[in-house]
């Protein structure tokens, strides 16, 4: 693994790379539904079981935390498998190891990712400061790190499903039957220990910290989650490596 | 010679089938190998495994002295590939193309603009290095898959089919490459099909049969051995003492006298045996007016060894 090469790899596919139009056209869909939902909150508080003043940052989590596995699978299905369809793949594993080109995909992705998370962060204090309250710079951090690394779950899934398909297709189909596996996982019911292997489940445990403003912040509970969502992180991503390491291309 | 690429005992299986079996062969440094076969024959899974896209099931890779399953990023900085059917990225530049890999070779970004300038010159290309590749004839991007492959001057050149669907002039071009690449120092495996062409470059072949190799050497060896030895010799007063002292040669395996006084001579050695047996001819008394050994096309010769040949 080289670090150098892992960041050309990255900002190769976030400024010039194959893909960089679609990956910013649904990442920034993404952004531009959480500030719409955000802009027109109040017509939204029926969805929510608590009708009332729903804070900002508390729609765009929920809104990141539903819909945003559905704009990674678009954008992730084939970050790998696109590139063994074409051949454009043995051009680049003839000059550089094959970890670092798997992380330079999962980095750009996730940086993209993490940047507009933030822009609905700031968005969520600006709607939140207009609205005639202070700025929660905690939640805030805490909402970006949560989304960021929920959507950073998911991609390293669907990367994996990319690395085992032989086309694009069968990544795509992979995709959507593995995340509706994760949905069906985690909707089991409450001790349910599949729930502990969905990203969801570790995301949600902290809604209600993004929910209720006033309340104090469960510091314990934020940093067991956080650390769990990175140990999913790096635990699908060793197995992303490995079985691409095992790949024939 | 010392070997720049040595391969000893190579398995590869797809599921039952061994596509390689066993598979050994030297390339020499400073040599253009030859690797030829027919379709499904072991070639570019062997590219595959020599450049790091695929993995062997068993046997050891050396190149350039470095372990192939120890050393697999040093040898891709000495190595150069021209994978066969392989895309670029079509909606960008050659130029910012070689860029990318350029500096995924580990170049900075003012030598990366550099030396993609001076190889795209190189292979034909100046003038289209700031067109989109997906606008390239197929020649095109093959000359372009050539230049990455030279990128950070490679020790060892692999190419797979490289002139594989060009047109006349294309495979002109290619090969003059090849050859240019070869003059100044690089070692180089290609595999085709094109016999013609091989036998134009190549210094050795290697012949590959049910991921086997059947056969290897210079193409005069491989000529000689696949033309099973038969030396033609007239001679004007050929005697059976003659007949009788020749067949006596450890090399020769039978002979056989035709007529208008020939003498054909099968033998079974590698070097070339003809002075030695007109030598023997003359100092007993024969008058030779004719000594010629068959010598096989490579295209016989391919289809001697593959047992293609009807």
């Amino acid at each position: 693994m080289n670090i150098s090469k892992i960041r050309i790899v990255a900002l190769d596919e976030i400024l010039r790379g194959v893909k960089s139009k679609h990956v910013w056209f649904f990442s920034s869909a993404l952004a531009f539904i959480c500030i719409l939902a955000m802009h027109y909150s109040t017509s939204l508080a029926f969805l929510f079981s608590d009708s009332g003043k729903i804070p900002f940052t508390y729609i765009s989590f929920m809104i990141i935390l539903i819909i945003g596995p559905f704009f990674i699978l678009v954008t992730a299905f084939d970050s790998i498998s696109n590139e063994v369809e074409k051949g454009t793949v043995r051009y680049i594993i003839s000059k550089i190891d094959r970890a670092s080109f798997m992380l330079g995909k999962f980095c750009s992705l996730f940086l993209i990712f993490a940047v507009l998370t933030f822009i609905v962060a700031i968005m969520g204090q600006v709607y939140t400061y207009s609205s005639g309250n202070a700025f929660d710079l905690e939640r805030m951090i805490l909402f970006w790190l949560f989304s960021s690394l929920y959507l950073g779950c998911f991609i390293s899934i669907f990367i994996f499903v990319s690395t085992l398909s032989k086309n694009n297709k069968i990544a795509f189909t992979m995709s959507a039957i593995l995340l509706g596996i994760t949905i069906y996982f985690f909707m089991q019911g409450g001790n349910e220990y599949l729930r502990y292997l969905t990203p969801p489940y570790y995301a949600f445990a902290v809604s209600g910290t993004m929910k209720n403003t006033t309340g104090e912040i469960d510091y314990f509970n934020m940093i067991r989650n956080l650390v769990s969502m990175l140990l999913f992180i790096v635990a699908t991503l060793s197995i992303d490596i490995l079985t691409f390491k095992r790949r024939d291309l | 010679m010392a070997a720049a690429i040595s391969i000893k005992g190579l398995y590869k299986k797809y599921g039952p089938r061994y596509v390689l079996d066993n598979l050994s062969f030297d390339v020499e440094k400073g040599s253009i190998y030859g690797f030829l076969g027919q379709n499904g024959a072991g070639k570019t899974t062997t590219i595959k495994i020599l450049s790091g896209l695929s993995i062997p099931d068993e046997g050891q890779i050396i190149i350039d002295n470095m372990d192939l399953s120890a050393e697999a990023d040093n040898i891709k900085n000495i190595l150069g590939l021209v994978p066969q059917d392989s895309e670029f990225y079509d909606e960008r530049t050659a130029l910012s193309q070689m860029n990318y890999f350029a500096s995924l070779k580990g170049l900075s970004k003012s030598e990366a603009q550099e030396v993609s300038n001076l190889l795209l010159e190189r292979v034909g290309l100046q003038s289209e290095m700031t067109k989109k590749v997906g606008s390239f004839s197929h020649g095109m991007k093959k000359r372009l898959s050539i230049a990455q492959a030279l990128l950070n001057d490679p020790k060892i050149l692999i190419l797979d089919e490289p002139t594989n669907g060009l047109d006349p002039v294309g495979v002109r071009q290619v090969k003059q490459i090849i050859q240019e690449c070869n003059e100044n120092g690089i070692t180089i495996l290609v595999s085709s099909h094109n016999l013609l062409e091989v036998q134009e470059i190549c210094t050795h072949i290697g012949i590959l049969k049910n991921g086997k190799l059947i056969t290897e050497g210079t193409i005069e060896e491989i000529r000689r051995l696949e033309s099973n030895g038969v030396i033609t010799v007239g001679i004007y007063n050929i005697s059976p003492e003659i007949v009788d002292l020749v067949e006596n040669m450890d090399y020769v395996v039978k002979t056989k006298i035709k007529e208008n006084n020939i003498l054909e001579i099968y033998v079974n050695s590698e070097v070339d045996v003809k002075p030695e047996l007109n030598k023997l001819i003359v100092e007993n008394g024969g008058q030779v007016f004719k000594l010629i050994e068959n010598s096989l096309s490579l295209e016989d010769a391919y289809l001697n060894a593959t047992g293609m040949k009807e």
